[in-house]
């Protein structure tokens, strides 16, 4: 049995996990310095979600009576792991080496997955804040996913189902159902309904302490990293690396610039605005693409 | 699905003090709320007992950390009613003055809350750098940022710092302007009326019925405002209460923000009309007021009307009481609060801007019986003679 040492590299270091979780945490760094500078702040360094991270590593896992502690171990876990699949088939310009055909569906399944491992997670610490805060991620799921499986299809429908890239300039309404969308899957304003510190403290999160946090930090890192990149290449067509930074710092920038502005949504109010007014827009696009207008 | 508590507090990210609301919940609906004081009372009413007349200033001052200088005015108001003093002019405009600016930031403070709980922290960064303003003109004028220490008894401390009134002028003049910004998200911005337009709707009838104080009342169309009685220098400044219709949170913080507008035009004022002079009625060491002689003071303080009763026992208080606004505010809590969904829950309670360490009160819990009871006078005295026995 041969391993291919240029693939075990592409998996584990560039553009794989390390990469992922490395640029991950800078866009998250990046975004609270210059978020904090936007709101008159000083903020934290940028190396800040790294310094967390280590920190939280260090600490020890605080399991509560009422936790159901067989789910609180594995739901990190599975989570990671599923964010880890999706890390190895993102297309990034020049290394594709892992996509297939039907990748696009793939990669949609598992970061719903290590989305509803999230939500189980809260479910299964036994707080009624974390319970209420993983009805709201769950809730919050099913409003955001369908404008943006709507937008994945129509690049998808117009690109072959490859996950080559793609310049999204006739598809306005797929890009911002896109947009809106990874907004709600990163939790930040005006969606940031399942973490709203002031409602129900830290969600589904609420019991959890440790490396089970730091483990739920990476899953959210990777998540920045495969989402922005997803939109630098599927529609904003990175076709080269320097286009492709490009492309993902004007995602993020575009990011910071929705996370200060917008005061936060309720639930209801998501609902309403993805399912009536994001989805419809994405459904034309997506019915421009079948028919090849 | 089904019913449950949500416990709201004692500790809890929303709330800057401690006070413990059991939400009873379904999905995301509140069906009822019940409220439980009890977590930083102080006794400060009792220690009023055995201090002299002018020691009680010192303490009054630290009942609130927000709002002391209206506890001391509130205090001292009082006392001099009783002893029949009028307090040198230049003493009632200098009292005027510092409180009107701590009114200016104390709503600043409230609704630089509302916008953080409906998620919006960049309008609460932008309000908290605003209001250093008039912190440092608080500074400019007594020297301290916080607890001025201004009054004393027949008038106040010293006099305010002329050689800054330049710059207190114009860090007014540089607020009256940012008051017309944060006026004009509140109209406009749809992000911030979404979440607090005909949220915690509070009607005119109702209002009556439960007689909040303060921008609460005023916000639901009431215009009850203490400072048209005339006490201190109002009386000079032709004060006339900011009232709004909208009765919703939106409309709490507009007549907040649209107060300290008018807190910046009454300060204008009274340094344009401040008269020269004394500052102070030289009174003796210790004062002594004709016991059982009893009296109620009244100021309108940041969050409503503050009410001391004070009862003399000669050379110092035989009874200190004091209704502070958030105590009354708390009874429209359980009516607002019916039938919203969490969300709302916070942004409602940091539109009352309550003040718990003010207005905490005593509440015992039996942890062996699983019950609670308020104690009242007789109980304690009951307690204290129990203790004698043995």
């Amino acid at each position: 049995m041969n391993i291919d040492i240029s693939l075990l590299f592409y998996i584990l270091i560039f553009p794989g996990f390390l990469t992922a979780f490395i640029i991950g945490f800078l866009y998250m760094g990046i975004m609270r310095k210059i978020a904090a500078r936007m709101q008159h702040r000083i903020g934290p360094p940028i190396w800040q979600p790294f310094f967390d991270f280590f920190k939280l590593m260090s600490k020890e896992n605080i399991t509560t009576k009422e936790t159901v502690g067989l789910l609180a171990t594995f739901c990190p876990i599975i989570s990671f792991a599923a964010m880890l699949t999706v890390v190895m088939l993102l297309p990034i310009p020049g290394y594709t080496p892992l996509s297939f055909e039907g990748s696009l569906f793939v990669l949609i399944y598992f970061l719903i997955m290590s989305s509803v491992f999230f939500a189980i997670a809260g479910f299964a610490a036994g707080n009624p804040f974390a319970s209420v805060g993983s009805i709201r991620e769950l809730s919050q799921l099913f409003a955001y996913e369908f404008p943006f499986i709507i937008a994945l299809v129509t690049i998808g429908v117009a690109n072959a189902f490859s996950l080559t890239p793609y310049i999204a300039v006739n598809f306005p309404f797929a890009l911002f159902a896109f947009f809106t969308s990874i907004l709600g899957k990163l939790s930040l304003p005006p969606f940031h309904i399942p973490e709203a510190e002031q409602e129900i403290v830290a969600g589904p999160l609420t019991e959890y302490s440790g490396p089970r946090v730091a483990m739920f930090e990476l899953v959210k890192a990777a998540s920045y990293w495969v989402l922005i990149s997803l939109g630098a290449v599927l529609f904003l067509g990175a076709n080269n690396i320097s286009m492709f930074v490009l492309a993902s710092l004007s995602i993020l920038i575009l990011l910071i610039i929705f996370r200060v502005v917008f005061a936060r949504l309720t639930i209801s109010q998501a609902f309403r605005i993805y399912w009536f007014i994001i989805a419809p827009l994405a459904l034309i696009d997506l019915i421009r693409a079948l028919l090849g207008w | 699905m089904h019913d449950y508590i949500l416990p709201f507090g004692p500790q809890h990210p929303a709330l800057i003090e401690p006070v413990h609301i059991k939400l009873k919940v379904e999905g995301e609906t509140v069906l009822g709320s019940e409220l439980i004081l009890g977590y930083n009372h102080k006794g400060i009413e009792k220690a009023f007992e055995n201090r002299w007349w002018q020691k009680g200033v010192y303490l009054s001052e630290r009942v609130c950390g927000i709002c002391g200088h209206y506890h001391t005015t509130c205090y001292c108001n009082g006392i001099e009613k009783m002893m029949g003093l009028e307090i040198p002019e230049r003493a009632q405009y200098i009292r005027v003055i510092i409180g009107e600016l701590e009114r200016i930031h104390s709503h600043m403070l409230a609704v630089g809350i509302v916008a953080w709980e409906i998620g919006l922290d960049t309008l609460f960064h932008y309000l908290f750098r605003d209001r250093e303003l008039v912190m440092d003109a608080h500074e400019f004028l007594t020297g301290n940022r916080v607890h001025f220490v201004m009054n004393v008894v027949g008038g106040v401390r010293r006099d305010i710092n002329l050689l800054k009134v330049g710059e207190v002028e114009y860090a007014l003049h540089k607020l009256d302007e940012r008051f017309d910004y944060y006026l004009r998200i509140f109209k406009n911005d749809a992000s911030v009326k979404n979440r607090t337009k005909n949220v915690g709707y509070l009607s005119k009838q109702k209002a009556k019925e439960l007689s909040p104080v303060g921008p609460t009342v005023r916000a639901s169309g009431i215009d009850y405002d203490v400072r048209e009685t005339g006490y201190l220098a109002y009386k000079y400044l032709n004060f006339r209460p900011v009232v709004g219709h909208g009765g919703d949170v939106l409309e709490r913080c507009v007549v907040r923000l649209k107060e300290c507008k008018q807190s910046i035009e009454l300060i204008r004022k009274a340094f344009d009309k401040m008269p020269e002079g004394e500052i102070a009625i030289k009174l003796p060491h210790i004062i002594n007021i004709k016991e059982g002689k009893e009296t109620v003071s009244r100021v309108e303080a940041p969050r409503g009307e503050l009410i001391y009763y004070i009862k003399s026992a000669g050379d110092k208080p035989s009874r200190v009481k004091i209704r502070t606004p958030t105590y009354q505010n708390f009874h429209v809590l359980d009516e607002l609060l019916k039938g919203v969904s969490i969300p709302d829950v916070p942004v409602i309670i940091a539109s009352l801007d309550p003040c718990f360490s003010c207005t905490d009160r005593m509440t015992i819990v039996d942890v062996k019986k699983k019950e609670e009871k308020v104690i009242t006078k007789h109980d304690i005295l009951h307690m204290r003679d129990g203790e004698h026995e043995h």
